[in-house]
């Protein structure tokens, strides 16, 4: 039994080292620079222990912008993408000629470069000759300066993102909805179910697994918000810093400030966000499984 | 209701997977769809619920023409072969579905479900999900949510394939005490023969597509139409023998089996059931090759001419490969068959 063990372990050796070095140091590293007063990377010297970084990162005006940008990213972005993903998956799923076509086009934005995705989406959000504008224009809605403007910053960054969330969630409902047997929608069909009552009572709790590993992922990822931003706003955090987040605040405070101290308190103070988050997610699930 | 198929012909590709079937069910009748698989009886009562579009002939529920008529509107209850329960809600939820879809007020359709729930004997369970069920007790709920909504005709396709032996017996059973005590026409599919011959007013056999014989379960087993209906019923299965008639004396390999019967002389295809054999001094003599004792019945197994033909004897009776026994056939029991394997008549 022992020796077995051992050699089990010995098999997940080259992994578990990979995941110390890459994950777990990092980690514990991150973790104790926190408390290490104005520590420098460069010679490792510091000088002070204690709260130092917290007592900053806490009456810095810019990290309760970021908390509550990526708390209003987080509300709805992903309610809405897994929404607007369900609806779509299903029009998919029912779509029977043109079904490969669509699941590849949805695809794309999961396979497609942020970078490139951002400079598309710059390009139809520009005030001026920008596609949305354009179509807004239409209904008689004057021209909104997306990018320019602080206030539809946030609102230009949520679109984007759930736009390009949505591709992983509709790749995760088509696969769900394949596997609900066709005979539970002839039976629907039999008992004269109506079309919106068999995707509410029928396809939603079927594909009740997936969207909750949906939300769970998209929730995590929605959190550590940060190529979106950076590749719609080229880099910076939107106009006057409008549209900073957790990720971005600490991104800054590394290489821009080089308050290295004050980014891994940052850091922890998401760690701990996110932790909580998903703790709350699996009791809530979990419970629900029970019942 | 009545039901009368007319033509009803279903192709796929260039395949006739139902082939100018014709059919009259009568009101509050319980009738088996029997025959291989791939003979088309699921096609069959597919197209009688209406999720599958006949591509000729008509179907009529009593003078109604409902061939066009969607499944929400044909006042039917489909039994799957899996059930397919809804499995995210309880039994009581599973059962009132179609009646909430049509619009009964909850406290009235909970009471309907208990209604039928105790008719099937689940009313203990409303509160479960059907993962907790048993295959049996699915089928019960299946049953019950089929007809909570006082349909007109029952449809059950293969409805005790999912079940294991003992409680396949039991649960065909049920079907019919269920079937009796709403009295509905029902029609279910099988390719079970005893399951069809035991709980059906009446079994229509089907071979490629096409309906072989409609009939009461006994006069179908003593008059089977042609030569595949004849092997199709009954285990162990018909004895088929060549036989010989010549003025008046039907002989197989050389041995006399009747004499003084009114057929044309010539060479006949014959069958003769296992059990239409009795012990008979002076009879045909044969060679006991091997037995299987299967309770009530001992089986014995003998050449005759080329063929290893079945034969059954009381299980009292002591014999042992290598013994003689000497049979005849009862009276009436030898099945003659044309060229055309069609039933001549019986001797």
């Amino acid at each position: 039994m022992e020796k077995k063990s051992f050699k089990g372990y010995i098999y997940l050796l080259p992994s578990i080292i990979i995941m110390i070095c890459f994950t777990l140091y990092p980690l514990v590293r991150a973790i104790v620079m926190s408390f290490l007063g104005d520590y420098s990377i460069i010679n490792g010297s510091y000088k002070s222990i204690g709260f130092d970084n917290y007592k900053d990162l806490f009456k810095d005006p810019d990290f309760f912008k970021s908390l509550r940008n990526t708390s209003i990213y987080v509300i709805c972005v992903v309610p809405a993408s897994i929404c607007l993903s369900l609806l779509i998956a299903v029009l998919i799923n029912n779509c029977k000629k043109f079904k490969a076509f669509f699941q590849t086009v949805y695809f794309l934005p999961y396979v497609t470069s942020v970078i490139a995705i951002g400079i598309v989406w710059r390009w139809m959000f520009n005030s001026n000759y920008g596609l949305i504008n354009y179509a807004l224009g239409l209904f008689g809605i004057e021209p909104i300066q997306w990018l320019n403007r602080p206030e539809y910053a946030m609102p230009a960054l949520i679109i984007f993102a759930i736009w390009k969330s949505m591709a992983f969630n509709i790749l995760i409902f088509l696969a769900g909805l394949q596997t609900i047997p066709e005979d539970i929608y002839r039976a629907a069909r039999i008992d004269s179910t109506p079309r919106f009552r068999v995707f509410t009572r029928i396809t939603v709790p079927s594909l009740a697994p997936m969207i909750v590993y949906s939300s769970v992922i998209g929730m995590i990822g929605a959190f550590k918000v940060y190529n979106e931003v950076f590749s719609l706003f080229q880099g910076k955090a939107g106009p006057a810093n409008s549209a900073i987040t957790i990720v971005y605040y600490i991104y800054d405070k590394f290489y821009n400030s080089y308050k290295y101290g004050v980014a891994a308190a940052g850091s922890v103070v998401l760690f701990l966000i996110i932790l909580a988050m998903t703790q709350i997610q699996l009791r809530v699930t979990g419970e629900k499984k029970k019942n | 209701m009545d039901i009368r198929i007319e033509n009803l012909t279903k192709t796929y590709g260039n395949l006739n997977a139902v082939d100018h079937m014709s059919l009259n069910i009568k009101d509050g009748e319980l009738v088996g769809l029997l025959g291989p698989s791939g003979c088309g009886k699921s096609t069959t009562l597919f197209m009688l619920s209406g999720l599958t579009t006949p591509t000729t002939g008509k179907i009529f529920f009593g003078d109604k023409d409902v061939t066009s008529i969607p499944p929400e509107d044909r006042e039917i209850g489909l039994v799957f072969q899996n059930y397919a329960l809804y499995p995210h809600m309880t039994v009581e939820d599973n059962i009132t579905f179609p009646l909430i879809n049509r619009g009964v007020k909850k406290p009235q359709a909970k009471e309907m479900a208990l209604e039928m729930a105790k008719v099937v004997k689940i009313d203990q369970l409303m509160n479960r999900k059907p993962g907790e069920l048993s295959g049996g007790q699915q089928q019960r709920v299946a049953i019950a949510r089929a007809l909570v909504k006082k349909p007109q005709v029952l449809l059950l396709d293969e409805p005790l394939s999912n079940l294991d032996a003992k409680l396949r017996v039991e649960t065909r059973e049920e079907i019919r005490r269920i079937q009796q005590e709403v009295k509905i026409t029902t029609i279910f599919v099988t390719h079970d023969q005893e399951e069809a011959m035991s709980i059906s007013d009446r079994i229509a056999v089907m071979k490629e597509g096409v309906l072989q014989q409609y009939e009461v379960p006994q006069t179908m087993y003593l008059n089977p139409a042609n030569i595949f209906v004849s092997r199709f019923l009954g285990t162990p299965e018909i004895n088929n023998i060549e036989i010989d008639v010549k003025d008046g004396v039907i002989t197989a390999d050389g041995v006399e089996l009747r004499r003084g019967v009114s057929l044309a002389d010539g060479h006949y295809k014959a069958g003769v059931r296992p059990e239409s054999f009795h012990v008979a001094e002076g009879g045909i003599s044969l060679g006991v090759e091997g037995i299987r004792m299967t309770g009530r019945d001992l089986l014995i197994f003998s050449k005759f001419g080329n063929e290893t033909i079945r034969v059954l004897v009381h299980s009292y009776m002591q014999v042992n490969p290598g013994d003689k026994v000497e049979v005849s056939v009862r009276e009436g029991h030898i099945l003659v068959f044309d060229d055309a394997d069609k039933l001549i008549g019986r001797f």
